[in-house]
């Protein structure tokens, strides 16, 4: 039985949901808050957005969707082009990899394994930059944005989770 | 699992398909390096890009950026009419204060008005102000910068100083048709000439992406005390010369920091200066402008 036109095209637009998703996280991260402080360590929402589809989704989020959002994310923040397109590669990577460990175990598991993975991506982050401007920097507000986004993982998990219950479950 | 018979084809298929990926991957990967590496050797392509990039997201970012500014708005608003009382107290006496600075002021004015005839002294030209919004604060933990939601159409040039009613901000590193990115004098990449306004010692502000950015290359005779004031000397051309910047702070360490006037996380609007479209024409070549700026 041949898909309709309509089927096809509703089909099309659920498979850019993840990638719509992730520019949408990309824009919502720059907004200025005006909150002292918070600038610096402002969670990184566009890194939980692919830790997460990488694990659950990985046919709708490819490594080159993944590069184009980090690149993206580079511009807009004002980082070196390439850097976070970089880190948002390996964690694909490594959750494609891994994905089978975290898929229907519990929450908790997952969100260890976020937190790994935002520290390393911290770190990563803190070690490119130091080399990009030849200055050893202070890696305290890697650490604290680390840590402000494995506190709000679990916010915006249930956000995808309710996202892949309601739209993504027949494609 | 062996592949029975059949289609050699698919038997084929599959690891080039793998192998594609595995490439893709690798291929991405030194792309992003690229990257990098280019964006290191200051390639303006990579800016005209990404500059194009900021300008088609840009309204998205104002609009999205707009309710943020709202509620922090009424936040601030809620806040203030808490401690009215306390607020109008100090006002009033700080106006009394004002008044009389007024009048000093007027004095100084006509009295400087006349020396400088007298001298046949040529003022500094009057630059030129463009007002924008903050529709971007960095994300990034290394780095400190903002978009605002001004560009090249009205008038924005790289170089360009960007100004809060406090101090100096920072200054146009790109910009855009309808945006433009600001670095500020925090960012580990910010290095801007400034004098001591008491001693009249020149340095370097050299943001290292703290709060507080520090003062190098002081003379070593220099006698500067916490709570001198901050100004930029103009050295370089490209800033006017006495815009206020902040505070000396000294540490017990021998290190002088300043205390920026500007508070960065409220930053809402900026107005970027427009100086040297109505400075003189010079021969450029990157030689000094002292004489035309002090």
């Amino acid at each position: 039985m041949n898909p309709t036109l309509a089927q096809r095209l509703d089909r099309a637009a659920r498979n850019v949901v993840p990638a719509m998703l992730g520019v949408l996280l990309v824009l919502l991260s720059t907004i200025p808050f005006y909150i002292p402080g918070y600038g610096p360590m402002a969670a990184n929402l566009v890194l939980m957005a692919v830790f997460y589809w990488s694990i659950h989704r990985p046919d709708l989020l490819s490594p080159v969707t993944v590069f184009l959002i980090g690149l993206l994310q580079d511009v807009l923040v004002g980082m070196p082009p390439g850097m976070n397109a970089f880190v948002l590669l390996l964690v694909r990577t490594l959750a494609v990899s891994q994905g089978r460990v975290f898929r229907g175990r519990s929450f908790i598991i997952l969100w260890w394994g976020f937190g790994i993975v935002a520290l390393a991506s911290a770190f990563i982050v803190w070690a490119l930059s130091a080399m990009y401007v030849f200055t050893l920097l202070d890696p305290l507000p890697g650490l604290f944005q680390a840590g402000m986004t494995t506190a709000l993982f679990p916010f915006l998990a249930g956000l995808f989770t309710l996202m892949q219950q309601k739209l993504l479950s027949q494609v | 699992m062996k592949p029975r018979g059949g289609s050699s084809v698919l038997r084929l298929a599959l690891p080039i398909k793998v192998l594609i990926q595995r490439f893709a991957f690798l291929f991405l990967i030194l792309a992003a390096f690229a990257l990098m590496l280019l964006s290191k050797a200051e390639t303006s392509a990579i800016e005209k890009v990404s500059n194009v990039v900021v300008d088609i997201f840009a309204p998205l970012m104002d609009g999205l950026s707009q309710p943020a500014a709202a509620i922090s708005d009424a936040v601030s608003a809620v806040r203030q009419l808490a401690n009215i009382h306390a607020e109008n107290d100090r006002l009033r006496r700080e106006n009394a204060r004002l008044l009389a600075w007024q009048e000093t002021s007027r004095r100084l004015m006509a009295q400087n008005q006349a020396l400088m005839s007298l001298l046949e002294y040529k003022p500094d030209p009057r630059a030129k102000y463009i007002a924008a919004r903050v529709i971007g604060d960095s994300g990034g933990a290394f780095v400190r910068s903002m978009l605002i939601n001004s560009g090249r159409r009205d008038g924005l040039t790289k170089g360009q100083a960007a100004m809060t009613g406090h101090g100096l901000a920072g200054r146009v590193t790109s910009a855009g048709l309808r945006s433009a990115r600001i670095l500020l004098i925090t960012d580990i990449n910010s290095r801007v000439p400034v004098i001591v306004q008491a001693s009249r010692d020149r340095a370097i502000l050299a943001g290292d992406n703290s709060q507080l950015p520090r003062l190098v290359f002081l003379p070593s005779n220099a006698s500067v005390n916490s709570g001198d004031i901050v100004v930029t000397s103009g050295h370089g051309g490209i800033f006017p010369a006495g815009l206020p910047i902040g505070r000396i702070i000294r540490s017990d360490d021998g290190v002088v920091r300043v205390n920026p006037f500007v508070r960065f996380e409220k930053l809402e609007f900026v107005r970027v200066i427009d100086y040297a479209s109505v400075l003189p024409e010079t021969s450029g070549q990157g030689g000094p402008h002292e004489v035309a700026l002090e």
